[in-house]
């Protein structure tokens, strides 16, 4: 098999053009701004071409191994993008601009209407459809994680997706869907109107839900779908109120015209802050769709039922992070230095609070889960809650007049995203080399010994109980696994730390110094950074350490080419841009409070100074129970409980073996007592707000739904189907006059000639 | 009248016509003969006659020559739409932007028809083996030599009327252009003459249409006891110092718009379209849609916005036009819905499309809209009908390669098109979907930009403070309703649009034999619907809007 990969390298051959495409434009003289529509059109112009060339060439012996099924064509396209979104972030970069905005494409040029009388005039009062490209340092640092990200996990994909057999023949749809979904994603991220930004928004929606439901023969993933797609539903209708009550404040969703002046409305009446607080937690509502936060959240476990890689594109790694992205660009609608409005503290600690709340759950339902990726996806829950208690408290902050602690929180926060997509995605797709690995040692187990399939019915490729002890035969994997989980976790200068460090402190900066209800969510904060540091090393531990607790994990073998580039590229990101960044004060950069990241941000002292020794006593005791209940209490209650030494024999990689040593030097502790408690009982049935909604649903909409079903069936269909028959009727009728004799149409001529004479002489007499 | 040599650069395009039709007639005969010259033996080639050469016989020639003539006259026309400088010939032409713009679109349309012809009516050499029996015989026929040259001599004697009749500035010389476009158009409908249907829809065609044609004759001859001259600028003149409508201009102009409403196939003088359009072969009958479509409505806005237009005082004919326009519409698009046959569903959209330009002449003459917003109605219907030369002739490309194989009088002979032949289907469905207007392709956008001028003419009229629609739509201008009228009609008329679109891809096809590959009308056809796409969005269609917007500022 190793030689085989290894002339897979070849297969790679395309991506060399379609790198190349970017720079040649470049050179051609295409402003950098304008790239991003390369960025968008590759994807786009690609989607179509792997969904028909996969349907006529479906099976085709070149198709298959050559073009692996659309993966190398998908991959081209995002190489595209992926160049010309560094290109634009490098740019940016260099610029030190505020925010770049380009030459908009006009598809209706309504100034070919706009007449003042006397001559045609460009009239920008006039709503143009048109779509420009935006950057600013919250776009820029986006577009590169979307960017980057797609197209590793479509280069995972290729590996993943193409070596099962149950997706033999059906891969070009998963590619076409998947960079159909990149496309939707980049255009979010570069859009420059609300309007935009929402319509790319429900195009991710889509891909979403044909993703989850790849596999829609499975009932659960068919489900799982649905539910994703109709409670993301949810929020997007709150979206869509918010953006017209925006829409009716400014006349406009064009950020060019709302973040001009936010404190004046149209016809620069004064925006009052009762009328956009209101459209703002509209808008926050939609987020919470989408970027599953609590009540929204019960879809995204659910969607796990998708292929891996969707998983950790699309449920960790972008999409969910749009709702946080547009958190984020309220933040010029509350900066009352900058004409911001005044009077909008509720909305950032209802955000907070939201966070605050969520982080705690997700994490504490992580604690019961067995499904390795349920795991993540409870875990991703909780970091993007982190993300907007930060976001919130950087809201709250920022309206209440203390401008420099809200930048700094909201760096931190962006910064999180940032670290948390790489951590995941990189997570996600490690947990999918296991999976992948689980399954097809199983598979071959299976093939061997036909005769012993009992124990085969309940085999779970994804289940941890099944595995453990991988170590020593995925030595790629489980470094990949351990750093991810680190930078989660926020083991002290590593990833996560940085950015979650900045979240806690300054949220309880907020709450000891200026308003006392965000304590709630300060507290939970740090509860949660002690869970996470127990359930992410749980998750570990359970994996890779102690002896394979089914024969599928002894069998397992090395990884293939596909799988580990990317996992290798991602540890290495992990281990070093955390640490990196924050010594070149990205945050300040983020947040907007410097415009350029240059070699003179580039301070190592004051970085540690910031993280280890804050000005106020009561921040540093927060930030030292934080790194202690983290990095110390959670592991090691992890490691008591689910480590353990690899079986005789058995060598691990040095980068792990000591952690896996570690776990089996503690002495073991039994908690079957407390697994069996009510209490983990109802979190393993993610505190029964499945069966809440189910209940809810079948008293409310239910009936309202088969009430909407008669009405639809009665009255509408009625309706139509009166307009039905009496259009063919009358259809019937005109046509009769056709009679075919040429004597009546001379009659009809001469009527018509009568009528035009009557109604010339009646209209001037 | 002798023209000067400058005079004969100015008519480059209808010069070439001219020359391809001198060609289609001379190429055809000459031959090997050769004559004595008296007293002698020595005999001279004098190539007129005998026997004809291998390459002046074969059938194949006419349509080559004419295909290539009238693409020629329609390069040409492009050329001269922003280098006309409004040359005035022999007192009845001017050489202007708009004039080269209309001729462009007809020559368009008619080199689209010819090379479509060249496969509808095919040409081959017929040997005695070819002919089988009476039958055969008949079909034999049309593939002679000699009426392929009639084909295409008609075709170009159609191209040089209307391209003239976009030229002229005097009414006379414009009823002998329209007239001499007409006559040929007649015999091109019922060219297929063997045919029992064929025979009847031209002469059907032809009464009805004389009997419009001597309408307007007569409306021409009042119009001129009423002022003195046919002259454009003197009648526009006349009819600006008007204080009251004189009866004598009125009832001139209201008989010509039953001349030229014969020609666009404005109700109720459409009656005889659909029979002729289905009576006739796809071609031809595409280019009655299209290019004779252009040239009534040419006609009809030279007298009615050239000469009629309204003035403070009078504004006669709008009122009449705009009921006229929506019975149009309305007409059209029911019609349409039962029509089993594809070419009389097309005729019947193709009557609605009228309705629509018509509603927007009708703003146009109503004397409210402002200078800028006339010129907004203008370009409305000047793009509407260039892109027609597009979609609905392309959707008559379609039917031809239906018909090549013995089908296309029933709707249901593009049952499973999908299946047989996929990229025609897609055309096809891009053409309906532009006939309906579907954005973002071209269709969308003539019809948006007529919706845009009909609504800017009446902005100012309704009552902003009404508390309701229905009390603000009382206090509109009635023109505002003619913009509904569109719309409303838009809607109805997506029901058999789409029905095509149904039809190609979720039924079974009749036969699975490959559909015929004839790899020019293909390409055609192609060519056509990437164009329908191009020419909705992106910077074509601006390109094309501005070439308009030139045309439209030197009418």
């Amino acid at each position: 098999m190793g030689e085989q990969q290894n002339q897979e390298w070849n297969l790679l051959f395309p991506l060399i053009p379609a790198i190349a495409i970017v720079p040649i434009l470049a050179i051609a003289g295409i402003e950098p701004i304008d790239l991003g529509f390369a960025a968008i059109a590759a994807p786009l112009a690609m989607f179509p071409v792997v969904l028909i060339v996969g349907q006529l060439w479906n099976g085709n012996e070149t198709w298959v191994s050559r073009f692996k099924e659309g993966g190398v064509l998908a991959l081209s396209a995002l190489s595209v993008s992926l160049v010309a979104g560094l290109w634009m972030v490098l740019d940016f970069l260099g610029a030190g601009e505020k925010k770049a905005h380009g030459d908009p494409l006009t598809w209706l040029d309504f100034d070919v209407l706009g007449h003042d009388g006397t001559q045609w005039t460009i009239d920008t009062g006039f709503t143009n459809i048109s779509f420009g490209i935006w950057l600013d340092p919250i776009s820029a640092m986006l577009l590169f994680v979307a960017t980057f990200l797609c197209f590793l996990i479509c280069w995972f994909a290729i590996g993943y997706m193409t070596t099962d057999d149950i997706n033999s023949n059906r891969n070009h749809r998963f590619f076409a869907e998947f960079i159909l979904f990149s496309m939707g994603m980049f255009g979010m991220v570069l859009a420059d109107s609300f309007l935009w930004l929402f319509i790319f928004w429900e195009i991710m929606g889509l891909c979403s839900y044909l993703l989850i439901g790849f596999y829609y023969w499975k009932e659960s993933a068919a489900a799982a779908a649905k539910k994703a797609f109709m409670t993301t539903r949810v929020g997007d209708v709150f979206l869509m109120v918010g953006l017209l009550m925006l829409y009716d404040i400014y006349g406009s969703l064009d950020f060019s015209v709302v973040f001009d002046n936010p404190s004046t409305g149209v016809g620069d009446a004064p925006v009052k802050a009762s009328e956009l607080q209101p459209a703002l937690l509209m808008l926050f509502i939609g987020c919470v769709g989408k970027s599953a936060q609590f009540p929204l959240h019960v879809w995204l476990p659910d969607a796990m039922e998708g292929p891996t890689p969707v998983s950790a594109l699309i449920h960790a790694a972008t999409m969910v992070n749009a709702g946080l992205y547009l958190v984020a660009r309220m933040v010029p609608f509350v900066d009352v230095g900058y004409y911001g409005v005044a009077g909008m503290e509720d909305l950032g600690i209802i955000i907070a609070w939201i966070g605050g709340v969520t982080a705690f759950m997700a994490a504490s339902i992580a604690f019961v889960q067995n499904d390795i990726k349920k795991v993540l996806a409870y875990s991703t829950m909780s970091q993007l809650a982190y993300i907007f208690l930060g976001l919130g408290s950087a809201l709250y902050l920022i309206s209440t007049g203390h401008r420099y602690e809200g930048l700094f929180v909201l760096g931190g926060a962006l910064f999180h995203l940032f670290n948390h997509a790489m951590a995941k995605g990189m997570l996600f797709m490690a947990s999918g080399s296991v999976i992948h690995e689980m399954h097809h040692a199983h598979h071959e187990l299976h093939h061997h010994q036909e005769h012993d399939d009992h124990h085969d019915e309940h085999f779970d490729a994804q289940d941890m109980r099944y595995m453990g002890g991988l170590a020593s035969k995925m030595p790629v994997t489980s470094i990949a696994m351990m750093l991810g989980s680190m930078s989660i976790i926020g083991i002290p200068l590593i990833g996560g730390f940085w950015s979650k460090e900045a979240i806690i402190a300054e949220t309880w900066l907020g709450a000891l110094e200026y308003e006392p209800l965000l304590l709630g969510p300060a507290i939970l904060a740090v509860m949660t950074a002690g869970m996470t540091g127990f359930y992410m090393s749980r998750m570990w531990m359970m994996t890779f350490a102690g002896e394979p607790k089914h024969e599928a994990a002894s069998h397992v073998h090395e990884e293939t080419l596909w799988i580990k580039t990317p996992l290798i590229t991602l540890s290495v990101v992990t281990a070093t841009t955390g640490a990196l960044l924050a010594f070149f004060h990205i945050g300040e950069f983020l947040s907007g409070k410097d415009y350029s990241l240059g070699l003179d941000d580039f301070e190592v002292a004051r970085a540690l100074q910031i993280a280890f020794l804050p000005e106020k006593q009561a921040l540093m005791a927060v930030g030292y129970i934080t790194i202690v209940l983290s990095t110390f209490v959670g592991p090691i209650i992890a490691m008591k409980v689910h480590g353990g030494r690899l079986s005789e024999g058995q060598e691990a990689n040095a980068a792990v073996s000591w952690l896996v040593g570690l776990s089996g030097s503690f002495k073991k502790i039994d908690v079957s007592g407390m697994a069996s408690s009510s209490l983990s009982e109802s979190l393993r049935n993610r505190l029964h707000f499945d069966d809440l909604y189910a209940w809810g649903i079948s008293k409310t909409i239910v009936p309202m739904a088969k009430f909407s079903a008669w009405f639809d069936a009665n009255v509408i269909d009625g309706i139509v189907k009166l307009v039905e028959r009496t259009s063919i009727q009358g259809s019937h009728w005109i046509r009769s006059y056709t009679t075919g004799s040429t004597r009546d149409y001379i009659l009809m001529a001469a009527v018509g000639a009568l009528s035009i004479f009557v109604l010339i002489v009646g209209v001037t007499v | 009248m002798i023209l000067t040599s400058s005079e004969a650069i100015a008519l480059a395009p209808e010069m070439t016509i001219l020359f391809g039709i001198t060609l289609a007639i001379l190429v055809p005969n000459l031959g090997d003969a050769r004559a004595r010259i008296p007293l002698t033996n020595i005999k001279v080639p004098i190539l007129w006659g005998g026997t004809r050469f291998e390459i002046t016989s074969d059938p194949r020639a006419p349509g080559a020559l004419s295909t290539i003539c009238l693409a020629v006259a329609c390069l040409l026309s492009l050329y001269a739409i922003e280098s006309s400088e409004g040359k005035t010939i022999s007192g009845v032409m001017e050489i202007t932007g708009f004039g080269r713009f209309m001729s462009m679109v007809f020559t368009a349309a008619l080199a689209i028809t010819a090379a479509a012809s060249i496969y509808r009516i095919p040409s081959k050499k017929i040997t005695a083996a070819d002919v089988k029996d009476a039958d055969d015989q008949v079909t034999q026929s049309l593939m002679d030599n000699r009426r392929q040259v009639d084909l295409h001599i008609l075709l170009m004697m159609v191209a040089l009327g209307m391209s003239l009749m976009a030229l002229s500035t005097n009414l006379f010389f414009l009823i002998v252009c329209l007239e001499l476009a007409s006559m040929a158009s007649y015999v091109l409908v019922g060219f297929h003459k063997e045919s029992s249907i064929g025979g009847e829809a031209g002469t059907k065609y032809f009464i009805v249409g004389s009997i419009a044609s001597a309408t307007g004759i007569y409306g021409m001859s009042l119009l001129y006891l009423w002022a003195g001259s046919l002259d454009f600028a003197i009648l526009s003149a006349t009819w600006g110092q008007m204080d009251t409508l004189d009866p004598l201009a009125g009832i001139g102009v209201g008989l010509m718009m039953v001349a030229f409403g014969f020609k666009v196939s404005a109700a109720p003088f459409h009656l005889a379209a659909p029979d002729a359009y289905s009576g006739t072969n796809a071609p031809i009958a595409g280019m009655l849609a299209t290019a004779s479509k252009a040239m009534g409505f040419v006609a009809m806005m030279r007298v009615l916005v050239g000469i009629a237009a309204p003035n403070e005082a009078v504004t006669a004919w709008a009122p009449a036009l705009g009921i006229l326009a929506v019975i149009t519409m309305t007409w059209g698009n029911l019609a349409a819905l039962s029509s089993e046959n594809p070419k009389r569903m097309l005729a019947y959209s193709s009557v609605a499309h009228a309705g629509y330009m018509l509603a927007a002449l009708a703003a146009l003459g109503s004397g409210l809209a402002d200078s800028g917003t006339q010129e907004l109605l203008q370009i409305a219907i000047v793009f509407h009908l260039a892109v027609l030369v597009l979609f609905k002739m392309g959707a008559f490309l379609v039917l031809t390669l239906v018909e090549m194989e013995g089908g296309g009088s029933s709707i249901s002979d593009l049952n499973g098109l999908a299946r047989r032949d996929p990229i025609l289907a897609i055309c096809m469905f891009v053409f309906m979907l532009s006939l309906a207007g579907i954005p973002p392709l071209s269709g969308f956008l003539s019809k948006f930009l007529m919706i845009n001028g009909l609504v800017t003419t009446t902005t100012d009229t309704g009552a902003i403070t009404a508390a309701s629609a229905m009390s603000w739509l009382q206090s509109v201008d009635p023109y505002f309703l003619l913009a509904l009228a569109i719309v409303l009609n838009s809607a109805l008329s997506l029901f058999y649009y789409l029905r095509i679109g149904l039809l190609m891809f979720f039924e079974e096809p009749a036969m699975d034999s490959p559909v015929p590959r004839a790899p020019l009308l293909r390409a055609v056809i192609l060519a056509s619907m990437v164009l329908t796409v191009l020419l909705g969005i992106g910077p074509a269609s601006e390109q094309l809007l501005s070439l308009v917007e030139t045309a439209i500022s030197t009418f």
